[in-house]
């Protein structure tokens, strides 16, 4: 069965899907319950997890949480405005199509050509967006909005140093969208408090990457006691108790191991003769003796704690208990790998053969206590660090487990969020430039692994010749779009290859991409679609030599990009790490009104229509934010204060205290902006009743 | 992947709390609780139609764990009574109406759910700061030094249990042994931290409730014969003990991940026996007189100690092993090689017991903090009840030593509290609407329902029909039998306040509890200052709470019910 796509029919989805969101939306939003088939209570925030909760069945509704998912996975924030930004574009879509198709509308055309034709318009738009994205965007994020940007570090220290009173202000913002909201001041405060204690001096975005890696094992949850229970406590807790607890004092060491200490009568793959029952005997108290040295000698060496991530045998705790040695047994890899990242503590070899050997692979540690939690005792190590983070654990507390779970997913979220706010956001950009004739400025391209777009070449007729293109291979384009599977960032990694006077070569190149699109997947396969496309490359510019080849190859690949014969400047500039603005719409605000500031010098009345509706719907999100304000703090008061200071260059007002990042804002206006291109370029919705096949997986389902 | 499905879309319904449904089935649950609590509550009894356990109760954590509830707002607020019920074990009645009412009465206000829970979470921490405050006029400081409020405290547990069925000479007799047992708990020495010890209840069905008593050390179940074959002998000193944890039985476990070839002829059993008699060797010239074991003893080596007259006992358990250990003053054994003299500990003596049919293997410890609470009732379900509402009141006795204050009950501390939030968001009505941000008629609405939900479980207390009164003065809990006459003169009808502090013989003021009074200003120091604690005589009279507990079951009630008001959607996933 075949079902014709269109605005309209995505516009239904967005819209019910916006309705859900936006109750959930800013510090005013509401909490939801999910239960899970297995019985389980589950609150939630999060509009990643409340869209998957939801299991639709659309199937563009289904593609538009996978594109959600995909843009979560990058940057875990801004599920629930995307879903209202990506509402506003259809919506404004829909508004000026629907003007346009009135005068184009033929009585006698049949509906299915008519289709054809609409969704080659859509097709058209779609381009348009894309380029939107890669010009006029970065531009604007560049020249226009780049003075308005804070920053999170304080201005005095050179280096990355966190400002207190702005971690605190970000914070605070990102859990009022998470959390409940008689909890999420107690929560960002619970967060600050850790990061503080947390950091040194030095400690930079590999703190945050710690954290955010290992979370799980830096938090326990504990239910039936109230969230404001909720403490940091010193040290490491582990998620279980000892299996022997010696109380001591002083010079702590400890080892880690990996195997049973106790020697056994055979390993894996081999045979153990037993000749007689003497000898039988002779190798048991050989085991017992042996043992016995081993702990001996490691309570010669002051080990006074034993980490196993095996269960170790009654004899072994024995001789542990006897040697004054506490044993913590069945550790995960995971516990292991973050003791070792805190303290670089690798498992112990233990001898087997030699009686006597020094055990070199010890570490010292404060103190190492049972701590109880709600009568369940947990090992309570103060480990001494090595690297920049000081181990601090949380213990986060709630009457329901499921309450408990919301705030450690939102604690994860955020930390998500300050690790990519640690990292610069490149932007490129071309300008026509008009003084800068024939001469040839190699430029080199460092793409970040989060700048996915792609520069295009600003030059209209080649944009012209490039859209031609476009619609000459619509059916293999839509074949590649329409699988839901597809990641967000894949269209836009096709080799754009566009001079005017070699059309010809250009249409074979072009049919090889689509070839390329087909087999890209997530991330297995960026190495391959990088060589891939790095040969291309030379190839064509050995064969063609006034060919402009601006493929970024996506693992930062240095690519010598030459303009001959055109007046191209190439711009690339970066958002510096940890610029951030104060929440409550600003940077939907600012970029509204600048970008309506470009549209009026546009002269081309497609760009202007495109820069109009992105500009427009832009606006939704504060508009959404306010709509349960009155007064002075409605919405319409505060664009027109906001928009008033812009033009009279004063400083812009704001009711609200907080901060948001900017690489999150400009991440989400750019995977929207892919989502719909990806939307419009679809025509034609075909639902299959035979099984899914083995070799499409469905990752992006599951993983959200 | 035969069995490949595709997931069904979920249910998706918009505010939930406005179905009818919901409200119904909210109303069932705060019956269901309403009408057990306190002494005077009803009972329920649980059963499945299919057959099989009867369960009679009144207490939460039984009455919880046995209602199916499908509906996932009632899940939640099960749950969290529940986890607030394994956190502090009392007070979980308590939570649950607190909770109910406090979701019933705001749903019939028409406020925002915005301006509701801010206010909810400020009105509570009004309450939990005044009770942790040293002004506080309902709580009590404990002095363990005296055995008057820990006791009124056991006392007040055992009374509101109504499904022990229980006299008042049982109940005296009960609570005394758990505060004996308790105290035996408590270790002699004054090192820090203050370690407690272990009371392990033992059940003694099918005899009176007075026959129950508390023994130092710990008691064994055993046969009659296993136990006159043990016990002829007789030691003047202390006994020698040897505690392992290992088998005894002469099987081989360990091996390795490889094969091990033994050519016929061998007998590794018989190697293994003979490893066991070494170490029994070893046992009797070390001179130990009694050898316990968690796992299996091989009768050999049995026969073998018992002829050297070691008494010898085996599957015991895991769970006995940490008592054990306690009690021995040892820790145990898990190598069958030489056993080194310190791992060796010691009882004072060992002697049998028999309560009903039932014989004991009894070792007394020599100052070890175990004992064993031999709790007997004549019917399995009473028993079961008993056994939950000591544990609860030995636990409520633990979160006193802790935190040594506990608070007026019988209904006392929520009318009292009651009264000082009233007056409080009478009085400074300003630095709170400038905290919340909202207007005065929303916090009058909001003080109101929440006073009201506070007095609830007070209110529920009486389920006989019955009025129930306020004073004036000190904002206490008072009731009076049904169908009393309308009388001016309230002191001739009442006769002590909920607690038991007040008598009706001081000129207080006296109103209905629901009616309309102007707020006042409870005072800030206990009414035993005017009264005298001394006058309270004995236990009995005096009915108080733990603190802990109900703060915390306090705390989790209106943080859950803010949780409960707080959701838009509920999304649920039916595969």
């Amino acid at each position: 069965m075949a079902v014709p796509a269109s605005v309209k029919t995505a516009l239904r989805v967005a819209q019910v899907l916006e309705s859900i969101v936006s109750r959930c939306l800013g510090p005013d939003g509401r909490q939801v319950l999910c239960t899970k088939p297995t019985g389980e209570v589950l609150l939630s925030r999060d509009g990643g997890r409340l869209l998957a909760a939801l299991r639709l069945e659309h199937p563009i509704a289904r593609m538009i949480v996978a594109c959600v998912s995909s843009h979560l996975k990058q940057t875990g924030d801004g599920a629930k405005t995307f879903i209202i930004f990506l509402c506003h574009l259809l919506r404004g879509l829909h508004a000026i199509t629907g003007k346009e198709k009135d005068s184009l509308s033929i009585g006698t055309m049949q509906t299915l050509e008519r289709h054809w034709k609409d969704s080659c318009q859509w097709k058209f738009i779609s381009q348009a967006l894309l380029t939107f994205q890669t010009q006029i965007l970065d531009y604007t994020m560049d020249h226009c909005l780049s003075k308005h940007f804070l920053s999170i570090f304080s201005p005095s220290a050179k280096d990355k140093t966190l400002c207190g009173g702005s971690l605190e202000l970000l914070l605070g913002a990102y859990f009022c969208g998470r959390v409940g909201r008689n909890n999420h001041k107690f929560i960002s405060q619970l967060m600050c408090d850790y990061f503080f204690k947390c950091m040194t001096y030095e400690s930079g975005v590999e703190l945050f990457e710690l954290v955010d890696d290992c979370f799980v094992e830096l938090n326990v949850g504990v239910t039936g006691l109230p969230v404001s229970d909720s403490r940091i406590v010193d040290g490491l807790v582990l998620h279980r108790d000892f299996s022997v607890y010696c109380p001591a004092e002083g010079d702590i060491r400890m080892v880690i191991v990996k195997e049973i200490i106790q020697p056994l009568f055979s390993t894996s793959r081999s045979e153990f003769m037993l000749n007689s029952e003497a000898q039988f005997q002779t190798s048991q108290f050989w085991i017992i003796e042996k043992t016995k040295a081993i702990m001996t000698q490691l309570h010669s060496q002051n080990v006074k704690l034993l980490l196993s991530s095996v269960k170790q045998p009654d004899l072994v705790i024995y001789y542990a208990r006897l040697s004054g040695i506490s044993v913590v047994e069945c550790l995960s890899s995971e516990e292991i790998s973050l003791i070792w990242r805190i303290i670089g503590l690798t498992p112990c070899e233990l001898p087997q053969t030699s009686s006597q050997c020094e055990i070199s692979n010890t570490a010292l540690v404060k103190f190492c206590k049972p701590l109880i939690l709600r009568s369940k005792r947990y090992v309570h190590l103060g480990l001494i660090s090595t690297c920049t983070f000081i181990p601090h654990s949380i213990v986060l507390c709630g009457p329901v487990l499921g309450l408990v779970e919301q705030h450690e997913s939102a604690l994860h979220g955020a930390l998500k969020m300050l690790r990519q706010l640690y990292i610069d956001l490149d932007l490129n950009y071309v300008i026509q430039a008009s003084d800068q004739n024939g001469r040839s400025n190699p430029l080199t391209y460092k793409n970040s692994q989060k700048s996915n777009q792609l520069p295009e070449i600003s030059n209209d007729s080649i944009l012209r010749s490039h859209q031609n293109i476009v619609k000459s291979k619509d059916v293999c384009e839509n074949l590649v779009v329409s699988d839901v599977e597809l990641e967000a960032n894949i269209p836009c990694s096709i080799p754009e290859v566009a001079p005017r006077d070699t059309f010809q070569t250009n249409k074979a190149q072009r049919c090889l991409s689509p070839e390329k699109n087909k087999i890209m997947d997530d991330s297995e396969l960026l190495a391959n679609s990088t060589d891939k496309s790095t040969t291309e490359n030379t190839r064509i510019e050995i064969s063609y030599e006034n060919l402009q080849v601006t493929e970024i190859p996506r693992k930062g690949n240095l690519l010598p990009l030459r303009s001959k014969s055109l007046d191209i400047c190439y711009h690339s500039s970066s958002v510096p790490a940890g610029c951030v603005l104060p929440v409550g719409g600003s940077f939907e605000i600012l970029l509204h009104y600048y970008l309506l500031n470009y549209a009026k010098k546009c002269q081309q009345s497609e760009e202007t229509i495109v820069i109009t509706l992105i500009a427009n719907a832009l606006l939704s999100i504060p508009q959404t934010l306010y709509k349960s304000k009155k007064g002075n703090n409605s919405f319409p008061q505060i664009y027109l204060s906001s928009v008033h200071a812009l033009q009279t260059h004063q400083p812009m007002v704001n009711s609200q205290v907080g901060l948001e990042s900017v690489t999150g804002k400009y991440q989400l206006l750019t995977s929207v902006l892919q989502c719909l291109a990806k939307i419009l370029t679809i025509d034609l919705i075909i639902s299959v009743r035979r099984p899914p096949q083995k070799n499409c997986d469905q990752d992006s389902e599951d993983e959200l | 992947m035969s069995r490949l499905e595709t997931k069904k879309p979920s249910l998706c319904k918009s505010e939930p709390l406005t179905s009818e449904s919901v409200r119904a089935t909210l109303a069932v649950l705060k019956e269901i609780v309403t009408s057990c609590y306190g002494p005077s509550g009803r009972l329920k009894q649980l059963h499945n139609g299919l057959g099989g356990y009867v369960c009679t109760t009144s207490q939460s954590s039984a009455l919880l764990r046995n209602l199916p509830v499908t509906h996932p707002i009632l899940k939640i607020l099960t749950t969290s009574v529940q986890n607030h019920v394994l956190c502090s074990r009392d007070c979980g009645l308590f939570t649950a109406i607190l909770c109910c009412n406090l979701i019933e009465n705001v749903q019939r206000m028409d406020l925002t759910p915005t301006t509701v829970i801010k206010l909810n979470k400020h009105l509570l921490s009004l309450c939990t700061s005044y009770l942790k405050s040293e002004a506080c006029g309902c709580r009590i400081s404990v002095d363990f030094s005296s055995t008057q409020i820990p006791l009124s405290l056991t006392h007040s547990i055992i009374t509101s249990k109504p499904a022990c069925m229980l006299t008042r000479k049982e109940v005296e007799h009960i609570s005394t042994l758990i505060l004996r047992a308790f105290l035996l708990t408590i270790p002699e020495s004054t090192e820090d931290p203050v370690i407690l010890g272990q009371s392990i209840i033992v059940p003694g069905k099918g005899q009176r409730v007075t026959d129950s008593t508390v023994l130092p050390g710990i008691l064994i179940d055993m046969s009659e014969v296993q136990l006159r074959r043990l016990l002829p002998i007789q030691k003047p000193h202390a006994l020698k003990v040897a505690l392992f944890c290992i088998s005894l039985s002469g099987d081989f476990s360990d091996t390795g991940e490889g094969t091990l070839v033994v050519p016929s002829g061998v007998s590794l059993e018989n190697a293994a026996l003979d490893q066991l008699l070494n170490l029994g060797r070893q046992l009797v010239s070390d001179h130990v007189d009694l050898v316990l074991c968690q796992k299996v003893v091989h009768p050999s080596l049995k026969q073998f100690l018992s002829s050297h007259g070691i008494i010898a006992i085996d599957r015991l358990g895991v769970t006995l092993m940490e008592s054990l250990s306690k009690v021995t003053g040892t820790q145990p054994i898990g190598s069958l090689g030489s056993v080194s003299p310190s791992s060796y500990g010691s009882v004072k003596e060992v002697g049998s017991t028999q309560f009903g049919s039932k014989h004991f293997f009894h070792l007394i410890p020599d100052k070890a903090t175990v004992c064993s609470l031999l709790l007997c009732s004549r019917n399995d379900t009473a028993w079961d009840e008993l056994k939950l509402a000591c544990q609860t009141a030995l636990h409520a006795l633990q979160l006193t030593i802790k935190e040594p204050w506990v608070l007026l009950g019988g209904g006392c501390t929520e009318t009292h509290l009651a009264a000082y939030i009233r007056n409080k968001t009478h009085s400074e009505a300003e630095s709170i609407l400038k905290d919340c941000g909202c207007t005065q008629a929303e916090l009058q609405l909001m003080a109101k329902a929440f006073c009201s939900a506070l007095e609830s479980p007070a209110c529920s207390l009486e389920h006989d029909g019955g009025e129930i009164l306020t004073d004036m003065k000190y904002g206490h809990f008072w009731s009076v039998q049904a169908e009393s006459p309308s009388v001016r003169n309230w002191s001739d009808l009442l006769s002590r306040c909920g607690c038991g502090l007040l008598s009706s013989q001081e000129q207080l003021g006296w109103s209905f509890l629901r009616s309309m009074h102007p707020p006042f200003a409870p005072p800030t120091y206990l009414p035993c200052a005017a009264v005298g604690l001394a006058a309270v005589r004995s236990a009995s009279s005096l009915t108080v709470d733990c603190l802990t507990a109900k703060l915390n079951g306090l705390q989790v009630a209106v943080e859950t019910a803010n949780l409960i008001l707080d959701l838009s959607y509920i999304i649920e996933d039916k595969n």
